[in-house]
């Protein structure tokens, strides 16, 4: 993937500080010429545009005269309320709307930013949606020790039948661990394969079948950062759950 | 007339074969045929036709449930998306086994 317009800013100005904190955690650049990937570049321009947009929104709460972009965020924050009672998550609903309200709009914007003409989806990266996928990993764990205390929570890896655990933990492991990879492929499949998709059809013509491709890409966009969303509110749900009563 | 233009269709078909004529001599001895692009579009092909054989059942299910229960409409939708969504994962996990080897 060709260096991006701003990466290459960043690697003119900022090289030294990237390496720097490269050899700190001793990981040096591939090319300590160009240490910026365009990735991180792409995910850092995200979050500079969420922290410009989030405090002017702040700024303009009202109660009487809400404006534009305070309906926009009542409407996305009562869309990931309905979420979670949808995905599983009976009470204490409303204290995880900032992780999966944050999760939602971060990986919304990443993917569409590859809409943008000189910008590309962060996603498109493998690192990016792996990221992502251990954050929810860590957080649905650290809920479920939260809600069970960590030795009840343990003992639940070993199956509904405590005779079986030997066959039971295993397994459950592994499924733990094949979440966090069919998040992080599922995000990063879609972005990428689209974006392989479209240039393959802007080999074939220019003339105006890729901006379907562009279109298919929005679409697309918002329905992985709506499972991504989903998928870590069923895991939290299922981490959070009390015992079921046996019949 | 009928059985005639069977016949000509059938034959059209055969031009199919026309690339036979780019074959060039046989490769070196010391080159090995190179198996990977084959093998990974024949992978790929079928796990996009049982990803969309699956999502085919899923979307008729779903059909068929909201026609049957119309007021059950949200409900059904959410786990159709859902349900399409999953099994997509799957034949995207062959794309990317493509890719890595």
């Amino acid at each position: 993937m060709p260096e991006l317009w701003l990466t290459r800013l960043f690697n003119d100005h900022l090289a030294g500080l990237a390496n720097w904190i490269l050899n700190t955690v001793h990981m040096p650049a591939i090319d300590p010429a160009h240490p910026w990937q365009n990735w991180l570049v792409m995910e850092l321009l995200v979050v500079a545009g969420i922290f410009v947009l989030l405090p002017i929104v702040r700024a303009r709460l009202s109660v009487d005269q809400p404006g534009k972009l305070q309906h926009l965020f009542e409407i996305t924050y009562e869309f990931v309320l309905e979420q979670e009672h949808e995905a599983g998550i009976e009470h204490g609903a409303e204290a995880y709307v900032p992780y999966f309200g944050t999760l939602f709009i971060f990986i919304l914007f990443m993917n569409l930013l590859g809409i943008v003409p000189t910008f590309e989806s962060p996603t498109m990266n493998a690192a990016v949606p792996l990221g992502l996928a251990l954050c929810t990993f860590f957080y649905y764990h650290a809920k479920g020790i939260k809600q069970h205390g960590i030795g009840r929570y343990l003992l639940h890896f070993a199956g509904p039948i405590p005779a079986l655990f030997l066959l039971m933990v295993p397994i459950e492991i592994m499924g733990h661990l094949a979440r966090v990879l069919s998040l992080t492929v599922r995000l990063y499949a879609n972005m990428f394969a689209g974006d392989q998709v479209t240039e393959s059809f802007l080999g074939l013509t220019k003339l105006a079948i890729p901006a379907v491709f562009i279109a298919l890409h929005v679409f697309v966009s918002l329905l992985q950062a709506y499972i991504f969303m989903l998928l870590s509110m069923i895991y939290v749900s299922i981490a959070t759950e009390h015992a079921e009563e046996t019949a | 007339m009928r059985s005639k233009m069977i016949f000509f269709a059938m034959v059209a078909l055969l031009l199919i074969a026309t690339p036979m004529f780019a074959q060039g001599t046989a490769p070196a001895a010391g080159a090995t045929t190179n198996w990977k692009p084959a093998l990974a579009g024949i992978g790929m092909a079928i796990a996009s036709g049982l990803c969309g054989l699956g999502q085919g059942r899923a979307v008729a299910g779903a059909s068929e449930a909201m026609a049957r229960n119309p007021g059950a409409m949200a409900g059904i939708r959410f786990a159709l998306i859902l349900g399409l969504v999953l099994i997509e994962s799957l034949a995207l996990y062959t794309l990317v086994i493509i890719y890595t080897v």
